[in-house]
């Protein structure tokens, strides 16, 4: 009760942060009329509804997927290092869209971002087959440094791409660590019912994840098809990945910092752990992106630098925690 | 096998490697976006005249030398770690200590600090070597070279968050070249790179000579090394450093190069088809310096008109050989 | 004829090549517990695997009931067989609680909330095994015999009829190898429960079961009750060893000293 009391005053303070705070800052009654008493020709209330209103739906867009992503990967992987950024599925995505662009000559919007979506699901199968997972043979090591590599690989292809096309820098900074700068240019719409889709099927099938995670033996006795599963979690991760790329860019380290937390607080029911993957990711990006308009103002640090000033330290804290097992 | 065949085929090695690394530097310096044949360059070499002469003093030479100097430094650095790890992955790229050097020298020119970037860079490398040794300490438990690896990767990725953090604080050009110098570049380098990195290069490479009978020793494992003589944690920690030192002397002149690192090593050892620690890390440093330059070539010449950092084309190359190192071992059943 | 219980026509096993057990036609008598030995390698284990379908026959068939089990929805079989494969690895930090409610599995709709049902069944298992006490406990701090026990109330809550377990009390020491063995018992005559486990230590099987399947390096030696099973002619064949067959002074079942 206190945990959720808490998680619900967190997630509204970061929802009124990122209304409020700006160059052009706000009070809560400016954002209150923004949206209520609208008057067109107060710049304040233009900024909110225009920009920082996106930029609010973008972040929750981001968060939520990325946290639910992370938690969903983390239970059928057995995983506690496996998040969408580092498993390089955020990079599969960013890669898909940016070759689309490349490729149709077209800028990326929202027909091409959808792209995403199968970047994602290429990239999440190439890790699992050469992280093991599939196997059940895969150590948490293997799949973390499978997916460095392959996060590795797609970076640097986009990176090359993006140089290769003489775009902006703001443009090679969204595709290569993620940033709500573009929010208000981003399909949001539509992302957003391919957060939902994602967020229900793995809803769906989270009893029979959590039978998975006591390992595929147990689950088949327990009678649930390990295959039928994995392929339906896959979809699940693509799903709300892929939008959360969509409107972000490749945010990493999302993934990998929510789930612990979340099954603490959802006390290792799969279904709860969802709910506060949803709303602490949506905290997570939101007032990591507020503070990045912060320290540096009047420029910005992206949002994507600040969760990896956080996510490396957690990672590196993770490690230490492994079972010595685990190494082996 | 008798001792005369197997010297034959070292030999054969040894010419291999050299001879891939004069076609790498070769091809280095005729491609580009005008191409300069070989008959030019020599006739620039011998008379100092004509556009062979100016690709080779001006255009290429330093760019093309200072990736022999980097990629070698790198080569033997990653061997280093390698053996004392027993670990292809155990590389200062893999392990951060080259994210911790570029992020030394990004804060130094971030702040207007007047320190050599080498120095920066050597400074930034051993700190990020000490923060991975201590945050993979476990009381009680001695400290698995997986867990060293993994440690490492969290620290490169919390060096690299800062540079892009300590970017934005720069005027925008500054920071466009910064950002392009994080990923790996070789881009406008002059003869004063090429001294830097050969002149401390060679330094360092006599320190590790006098080292490696010691390191021949620690590859037999702690307790037969002290054994038979060796002052083990002083060894350890002597190469170590030597190691970080070498690395931080590429990162100096080249940025953090992707992936060369831990690639040399184990190709140089391949196609040298030596097992010797000098061996390897001579074969090492020849195979980081092919790499390098290779790399370099590739990312001048691939998209006409424009250049490509480095460091895009190394980790293009090394991630797939990252990956097949995986599923080798998934094969062999032994991660 | 309409057949009860476990039952195996021509069941043959075998990883790819390799045959493991060949035409084995056998019945597990229902509503006992019946332990299957023998030596390393011998197959015991793939057998218990078949009967749980985890591992599809060469040829042949398991019946459960009559049905062949490679024929039953997968769900409606966990509800009627559970498995405890073994040494099963719980996701960390995991209470005791947690993990046996993931036993209710099967029993859970699409998009059923937790019933009152699978709260009861839970709560009883937990009983059963006696860990009520320690149920919010995660399981990485509970020791060696306490944790196998979470993991028999974790199939307990799957409430089937068929109960197999693959070696339960391995890395147990003795006092708790009896503690496991005994509730498996307990749950035997309390709920007429048919319960199949395959074993390594004989004396504990042949104390502890109704019924004994005793494999050989060449497929199958005996099976039927302890005192027609354990006899020196079997053990020889079985495992080559050279023992005197002697009544246990406690149980008066057969029990074996080796030479």
């Amino acid at each position: 009760m206190k945990a959720a009391v808490g998680l619900v005053l967190l997630f509204f303070v970061a929802v009124a942060l990122t209304l409020v705070v700006g160059v052009r800052n706000a009070g809560i009654v400016d954002v209150w009329q923004a949206f209520f008493a609208f008057d067109a020709s107060d710049p304040t209330h233009a900024v909110i509804r225009s920009v920082r209103a996106p930029r609010l739906i973008a972040g929750l867009i981001a968060g939520a997927g990325l946290g639910m992503a992370g938690t969903v990967m983390q239970a059928v992987t057995r995983n506690p290092l496996a998040d969408p950024g580092l498993l390089g599925v955020n990079a599969g995505a960013a890669f898909a869209v940016v070759v689309g662009a490349l490729v149709t000559g077209y800028a990326d919007s929202g027909m091409m971002a959808a792209l995403a979506f199968p970047g994602a699901a290429i990239a999440s199968i190439a890790v699992f087959l050469v992280g093991g997972a599939r196997s059940g043979a895969g150590s948490p090591v293997r799949l973390t440094l499978a997916g460095v590599a392959i996060n590795a690989l797609l970076l640097s292809l986009v990176s090359a791409i993006i140089l290769s096309r003489n775009e902006t820098l703001e443009i090679f900074r969204f595709w290569v660590t993620g940033s709500l700068a573009q929010a208000n240019a981003r399909p949001l719409e539509a992302m957003f019912i391919a957060l939902v889709v994602g967020a229900g099927i793995s809803a769906v099938i989270a009893p029979r994840i959590e039978a998975l995670a006591l390992g595929s033996t147990l689950a088949r006795g327990l009678g649930t098809k390990p295959g039928a599963v994995q392929l339906s979690a896959l979809a699940a991760i693509t799903l709300m990945t892929g939008a959360a790329v969509a409107v972000a860019g490749p945010i990493a380290f999302v993934g990998l910092v929510v789930p612990p937390l979340a099954r603490r607080i959802g006390r290792h029911v799969l279904r709860r752990e969802l709910v506060v993957s949803a709303i602490l990711g949506g905290s997570m990006i939101l007032l990591a992106d507020t503070v990045g308009r912060l320290v540096v103002a009047p420029a910005e640090i992206r949002v994507g630098i600040m969760t990896a000033l956080v996510g490396a330290p957690a990672f590196i804290f993770v490690v230490r925690r492994l079972k010595p097992g685990a190494l082996t | 096998m008798s001792g005369m065949g197997s010297g034959n085929v070292v030999l054969r090695g040894w010419a291999l490697l050299a001879g891939l690394l004069a076609a790498a530097i070769l091809v280095s310096l005729a491609v580009g976006q005008i191409m300069v044949t070989p008959a030019e360059l020599l006739r620039g070499l011998m008379t100092g005249t004509g556009p062979g002469a100016l690709t080779l003093r001006v255009l290429r030479g330093p760019s093309t030398l200072t990736a022999v100097g980097a990629g070698a430094a790198l080569g033997a650095s990653g061997t280093i770690f390698q053996i004392l790890l027993r670990n292809p992955l155990a590389a200062p790229d893999v392990m951060g200590f080259m994210s911790g050097a570029g992020c030394a020298v990004v804060a130094g020119v971030a702040f207007g600090l007047f320190i050599p970037l080498p120095i920066l860079a050597a400074l930034g490398g051993l700190v990020a070597a000490a923060l991975v040794s201590g945050l993979s300490f476990h009381r009680g438990g001695r400290q698995s070279p997986l867990t060293l690896i993994l440690v490492g990767i969290g620290i490169g990725f919390f060096a690299s968050a800062v540079s892009s953090f300590l970017v934005i604080r720069m005027p925008p050009q500054e920071a466009a070249d910064a950002q392009r110098w994080l990923t790996g570049s070789l881009a406008a380098r002059n003869w004063g790179h090429v001294l830097q990195v050969f002149g401390l290069g060679a330094l360092l490479f006599i320190v590790l000579a006098l080292q490696v009978r010691a390191m021949a020793l620690l590859e037999l494992g702690d307790e037969l090394a002290a054994g038979l003589g060796a002052r083990v944690e002083r060894a350890r920690y002597g190469l170590i450093c030597t190691g970080v030192l070498l690395a931080a002397v590429g990162v100096a002149v080249a940025g953090p190069v992707p992936f060369v690192a831990m690639m040399a090593g184990p190709l140089g050892m391949r196609i040298a088809g030596v097992k010797h620690p000098a061996s390897r890390l001579t074969a090492a440093a020849i195979a980081g310096a092919t790499i390098t330059v290779l790399a370099d070539v590739i990312s001048r010449s691939a998209i006409p008109g424009l250049q490509l950092p480095v460091g895009v084309m190394t980790g293009i190359m090394g991630a797939p050989y990252l990956l097949w190192l995986l599923w080798k071992e998934v094969e062999a059943g032994e991660v | 004829m309409i057949e009860t219980g476990l039952t195996t026509t021509s069941l043959t096993l075998g990883y790819r090549e390799r045959v493991v057990i060949r035409e084995l036609s056998i019945a597990v008598p229902d509503q006992s517990v019946t332990s299957i030995l023998g030596p390393n390698g011998c197959g015991k284990s793939t057998f218990l695997k078949a009967l749980a379908r985890l591992i599809a026959p060469t040829s042949g068939q398991v019946c459960l009931s009559g049905d062949d089990i490679g024929k039953i929805d997968t769900r409606l079989l966990a509800r009627r067989l559970s498995i405890l494969p073994q040494s099963p690895k719980a996701p960390e930090g995991i209470t005791v609680s947690d993990l046996v409610r993931r036993g209710r599995t099967p029993w859970r709709g699409l998009l059923a909330p937790w019933s009152e049902e699978d709260a009861r069944v839970c709560q009883q298992a937990l009983e059963q095994v006696g860990l009520s006490d320690l149920a919010d406990r995660p399981i990485d701090e509970l020791s060696g015999g306490q944790r196998q026990r979470a993991w028999i109330a974790l199939v307990l809550a799957q409430n089937t009829p068929y109960l197999l377990l693959d070696e339960p009390t391995t890395w147990l020491d003795l006092a708790h190898q009896l503690e496991v063995l005994s509730l498996l018992q307990q749950r035997n005559r309390d709920h007429g429960t048919t319960v199949v486990t395959v074993l390594h230590d004989l004396n504990l099987a042949v104390r502890f079961s109704d019924h004994l399947i005793l494999f050989g390096g060449n497929g199958l030696v005996a099976a039927g009750q302890p005192e027609d099973v354990i006899t020196p002619d079997n053990l020889l064949s079985a495992f080559g060893l050279k023992a005197l067959v002697m009544p246990d002074p406690i149980t008066g079942r057969p029990m074996i000293v080796p030479h």
